[in-house]
């Protein structure tokens, strides 16, 4: 009887294996125990949450931060806590490069890709598959950074006034222009994941994509530098123009431009050398997403796979 | 390896062939510029059959199952698996096929374990009990919890079988499957070809170890320059071209002797001294009639069996070295 039962399963479960097709939600599922078996993920994660922390550390040694905290206005949120969603986007924007470019690139670089795709896989499922599990991990992240950086808020407005009326009291006005800074760190956060994956793949190799994906923002910013120079040379409005097309800088101002608030914590690092509105940011950086996905896709789609 | 898999006396003879293609490559071809690695090959793996693909470096064998496995899209031509081309139908079909290509690709930073539970996800997941078998299969049950970059070359290699069997597949295609195994592994390897060939399963085996390729398999294609030479029975291809190999005293004499006979103009004598030649009748008990009654009695005549890997230099015009 048992011998029957062990045969019965056993035959099940090589029916259940024989019977396997590729599928989509087993790949993410790969991606993502591929992604959390790495200490370099746990690793990354740990330094980001730190860092999240840094802000809140500076601010307590400001001497009127108690002035700061209970202006009218909201100037706390506006300006410490938007320094704090700052750091949540370039830090969580590198977290999701390296991650990106770790993800793709590997499999080039380990030759694992063809034992994926001689399974039946298609390339192109793989490569959206890894995607989804980047931005399953940009979500997890994003949100982890908005809860400590609440944490901390609420801290230190707690440490420093003895109650939290300061963070209570603020007004929707308030709360919907941090909440469409959290917005352009999202779109950030899409733009960087597909310029990542579009050059590792352009690339084959962790190493090469993640060194190419890392320079790309200093190099757009060292850019508007040099298009400053030319300006300065020539004194033709056409090195200024250029430069309002440039993605890094153009992220940069996103969310100072979209909620159109002037403040240093909402142009975080270098702008256009020309004032840009909110839907010309929104508009270069999907110009921008599409050219990736399109390079990364095609890329994937039509070449030979010979790692 | 397993035990299960070791002691396998005589399971060659009850390899299951069916008669029907495992695998069939139509008018194969891939352009790389103005060099064509593979130029129109037709081949056909019967199945059940342990089938060995065989040619020089370079001359195209895995870019050919690179080909078979849709990973480098041809530039004419087909494969097909189990009657299905592996370019419109690769999630029908490639599920069945399980392949070892060059070195064995692996996550260095996962377990043993790890990798076939990563590498079975993309199928939607493996149980657990299958992963034990398979590592129970290579032998690598012990050290299924450690690093693979732990791992030695031989291990990497058992490793990257047990993905390939992970599904249980129909057919397997391994390039180079014993590479870098000590001399037991490849005894084993060995028997598990046997074995799986046994259950009905399609073997398709590239390697420069021509001896093991001579012991495993039933057919083999050469190739050379993309170029099918031959696709061959290994009997068929090792036999003798019709001459006999005859230890005989006064081996000149019985020579000059042959020589003088219509049958036997093209008769030599080898590096030890026997003499090589045709029969009358192409049969070898006239030979022996033949010289017994001119007074020169062979001490021995036998058909001469051609080594697999002689027939391979041969047919390639290959002395480079790179046979084993």
């Amino acid at each position: 009887m048992s011998t029957a039962m062990t045969s019965s399963a056993l035959a099940e479960k090589t029916t259940h294996v024989r019977a396997a097709k590729p599928s989509f939600f087993g790949l993410v599922g790969g991606e993502l125990f591929k992604i959390r078996r790495q200490w370099t993920t746990w690793i990354m994660l740990i330094l980001f949450m730190g860092i999240t922390f840094a802000p809140y550390l500076i601010m307590f040694l400001e001497s009127n931060i108690k002035d700061v905290i209970t202006a009218p206005g909201g100037d706390y949120a506006y300006s410490r806590v938007a320094a704090g969603l700052a750091l949540v986007r370039i830090f969580g924007g590198f977290f999701i490069l390296i991650l990106t470019a770790r993800t793709i690139g590997q499999e080039y670089q380990l030759g694992t890709i063809r034992i994926v795709l001689a399974r039946g896989v298609g390339r192109v499922q793989l490569l959206l598959a890894k995607l989804t599990a980047i931005v399953l991990w940009a979500v997890v992240l994003m949100v982890i950074g908005l809860a400590l950086n609440a944490l901390w808020a609420l801290l230190q407005v707690q440490i420093v006034t003895g109650s939290l009326s300061a963070i209570t009291g603020l007004s929707s006005t308030v709360w919907h222009d941090l909440g469409i800074y959290v917005l352009t760190i999202l779109v950030s956060m899409g733009v960087t994941i597909l310029m990542a994956t579009s050059i590792t793949v352009l690339f084959r190799s962790m190493a090469g994509g993640l060194s190419a994906s890392i320079a790309w923002f200093p190099v757009d910013n060292i850019l508007g530098l040099i298009l400053t120079i030319a300006f300065a040379l020539t004194r033709n409005d056409f090195w200024k123009n250029v430069s309002a097309y440039l993605l890094g800088p153009n992220l940069n101002v996103m969310a100072g431009a979209v909620a159109n608030i002037r403040h240093g914590a909402w142009a975080f690092g270098t702008g256009p050398l020309v004032t840009v509105d909110g839907t010309h940011t929104l508009f270069v950086s999907a110009v921008y997403a599409v050219i990736f996905a399109v390079v990364a896709i095609g890329l994937t789609w039509k070449r030979d796979v010979k790692e | 390896m397993a035990d299960q898999v070791l002691t396998m006396p005589g399971v060659a003879a009850t390899a299951v062939q069916t008669g029907e293609v495992a695998l069939r490559t139509i008018h194969l071809t891939k352009q790389y510029g103005q060099r064509l690695a593979v130029n129109d090959l037709s081949l056909e793996v019967k199945q059940g059959e342990i089938f060995g693909f065989l040619g020089p470096n370079g001359a195209g064998k895995t870019t050919t199952i690179r080909m078979a496995l849709g990973l480098i899209s041809p530039t004419s031509g087909s494969v097909e698996i189990l009657g299905k081309n592996v370019v419109t139908q690769r999630a029908q079909v490639l599920p069945r096929v399980g392949a070892l290509i060059e070195t064995p690709a692996l996550y260095l930073y996962l377990s043993g374990r790890n990798n076939l539970r990563a590498v079975g996800s993309a199928l939607g997941g493996v149980p657990e009990a299958r992963i034990d078998e398979v590592l129970e299969l290579v032998g690598l049950a012990g050290r299924q919890k450690d690093r693979v970059k732990t791992y030695s070359l031989g291990m990497k290699q058992r490793l990257g079988i047990a993905i390939a069997l992970l599904q249980d597949p129909d057919v397997l295609i391994l390039d180079e499957p014993t590479n870098g195994m000590d001399p037991a592994g490849i005894v084993e390897m060995r028997d598990l070809m046997h074995r799986l060939a046994s259950e009905g399963k399609t073997v398709f085996i590239s390697s420069h170890l021509l001896t093991e390729v001579q012991q495993i398999c039933t057919r083999v294609a050469i190739i050379s320059l993309g170029k099918l030479i031959t696709e061959s029975s290994i009997a068929e291809l090792t036999k003798g071209q019709g001459e006999f190999r005859v230890n005989v005293e006064q081996a000149r004499e019985a020579l000059a002797l042959v020589k003088a006979q219509p049958w036997g103009e093209s008769a030599s004598l080898d590096s030890e001294n026997a003499l090589i030649t045709r029969a009358p009748e192409n049969s070898g008990r006239a030979l022996n009639l033949f010289l017994s009654q001119a007074g020169y009695v062979p001490e021995t005549l036998e058909r001469p069996v051609q080594d697999l890997e002689q027939v391979f230099l041969n047919l390639t015009n290959s002395g480079s070295g790179d046979v084993k």
